[in-house]
């Protein structure tokens, strides 16, 4: 799922100073899971500039909603009439769901509330990894399921750097050297020589931002046309 | 062929010693350096913005130490560098005569002192030294043909001390099937664990380059305070020695121990020849090129 992390509430006060009614819109999705802006978050966010103005004898009337995902037209579009009210809208999705809704309501300053940071998995209440760097190219089948692009922070693919040291990276020996453990890993499961040839250089061109895929079955709907 | 190979070559022990680019412009005291040494060893290595660390461009200063009359040994990361720039400065490199390569991936951006630098890592190590070898052979890494191909001497890293010691000996590996002709190592303290690194190495005669380094008082502050996080041990007693004395006193008494442990890798053949660290410093590398 996507990571995000809630701005610091002086920031999305700052932003959102020139403006009388504003509506937060929470996603449902992955920043519900990771805690930075589901419903709950929404209504925090709310709270928290309630009583900041309210302190210093400023009005700002707040509108709240959240929606399953910011990222699905399907979900997004139904907001687009509610939103006419409003002098700005303040998203608390990913910045894909930011900009999906930014591009739907094309009358209002959309404000990110969160700093979307990563692919990742959720460890336990709180406490996030990142796992995929969404590469296009995955190399797990080979690497014994653990990535090299994104756990080692040099994205090596050919083995560690000269810095891991005991098991543990260069960069924060707190964490596992990741070729340190691809070669257990894989040793465990007899498959070595999966690593044994050089890989070549990793095509970054499909990494060429912003990416698009479409579904093979999507191709005569959305494919490039003759 | 540059010196540094034939001397390899000829089993004749080249020594080479690693100097430091400046932070800045100012290169004179790089050069003098080369002036007082370049008739007592074989090659000056130039570190690239090493310890990620922003310093003057090896391959400018590479250069100059040749114009002085040095052979260089420079250093190409791919930290700093995608697929295009490695390539064309590999061949600017060539152009301006710099033969010997150091490749290596590169300290990670955050140790150094611009850590919210763009790491780039566009090619690892391993394939830096593939792309090298490409370029030798009259293409780049895309297979366009090339309109005179560079000569290389190409070297690389390898780590004795590694801990695990397999995932290092399979980069190692790659690294010589990628082309590498020489090997440098990280300073060695430990003559052991040298000569246990020596057992894993393969039939194919490797030329490679222990490195002997002078430790500099913040170091053996390090050391002596707490967890020591180089790929390269010391002896506790050595540390022991070392802790508490004045700054010039510890950089003597590492020039005498340096002088020791050059003879000994020497006398032994645990390597084919030698790679000094000392700060840069001409009065240091002069001392311990007198121990032996």
């Amino acid at each position: 799922m996507i990571i995000a992390e809630r701005k610091p509430f002086a920031e999305i006060k700052a932003m959102l100073a020139p403006y009388k009614k504003i509506l937060i819109v929470g996603c449902g999705t992955c920043v519900a899971v990771c805690l930075a802006g589901g419903e709950k978050e929404v209504g925090l966010l709310a709270s928290q500039l309630r009583l900041a103005l309210g302190l210093e004898d400023k009005r700002l009337e707040i509108g709240e909603i959240t929606v399953e995902r910011q990222c699905d037209l399907e979900f997004l579009r139904p907001l687009c009439d509610f939103t006419a009210d409003y002098d700005a809208i303040v998203s608390m999705a990913c910045g894909a769901g930011v900009q999906f809704l930014n591009q739907l309501c094309s009358l209002h300053p959309v404000f990110p509330a969160v700093n979307t940071s990563f692919i990742g998995v959720n460890n336990a209440v709180g406490h996030y990894t990142e796992a995929c760097r969404a590469c296009h190219h995955c190399y797990l089948g080979i690497t014994g399921g653990i990535c090299p692009v994104t756990m080692c922070p040099k994205g090596l693919l050919n083995g560690p750097c000269g810095g891991t040291l005991n098991g543990h990276c260069e960069v924060d020996p707190e964490k596992d050297c990741a070729w340190s453990r691809i070669y257990h890993r894989l040793e465990l499961e007899g498959r070595l020589d999966n690593i044994k040839e050089i890989l070549p250089l990793h095509p970054h061109d499909r990494t060429t931002t912003p990416g698009t895929v479409i579904h093979p079955a999507y191709k005569r709907r959305y494919g490039p046309h003759e | 062929m540059s010196k540094l190979r034939e001397t390899l070559e000829a089993g004749a022990f080249p020594v080479v010693v690693e100097l430091k680019p400046p932070k800045g412009a100012a290169v004179e005291a790089m050069l003098a350096a080369v002036k007082s040494l370049a008739g007592r060893v074989t090659a000056f290595s130039i570190p690239d913005n090493e310890h990620a660390k922003m310093r003057l461009s090896a391959i400018a200063a590479a250069r100059l130490v040749q114009e002085t009359g040095g052979e260089a040994l420079v250093h190409v990361t791919c930290r700093d560098r995608n697929r295009l720039a490695l390539e064309s400065d590999l061949l600017g490199a060539a152009v301006l005569g710099l033969e010997n390569l150091l490749l290596v991936s590169g300290d990670y951006v955050t140790l150094g002192d611009h850590p919210q630098a763009k790491p780039v890592y566009d090619a690892d190590s391993v394939q830096l030294l593939q792309i090298a070898a490409g370029l030798m052979d009259g293409h780049d890494s895309a297979g366009l043909a090339l309109k005179g191909s560079p000569a290389f001497f190409l070297g690389a890293v390898v780590i004795p001390e590694a801990e695990p010691l397999s995932p290092q000996l399979l980069k190692f590996e790659k690294k010589l099937a990628a082309g590498a002709q020489f090997f440098i190592t990280p300073p060695v303290f430990d003559l052991d664990k040298l000569r246990r690194f020596r057992e894993h190495l393969p039939e194919t005669p490797v030329k490679l380059l222990a490195s002997v380094k002078v430790l500099g008082a913040d170091e053996v502050a390090q050391a002596a305070a707490g967890p020591w996080r180089k790929v390269y041990s010391l002896p506790p007693e050595l540390v022991h020695d070392l802790a508490g004395k004045e700054p010039e006193d510890i950089l003597a008494l590492g020039v005498e121990a340096a002088g020791r442990l050059v003879k000994a890798i020497r006398q032994e053949k645990l390597a084919d020849g030698i790679y000094l660290k000392a700060k840069g410093r001409a009065d240091l590398f002069t001392r311990i090129l007198e121990g032996f």
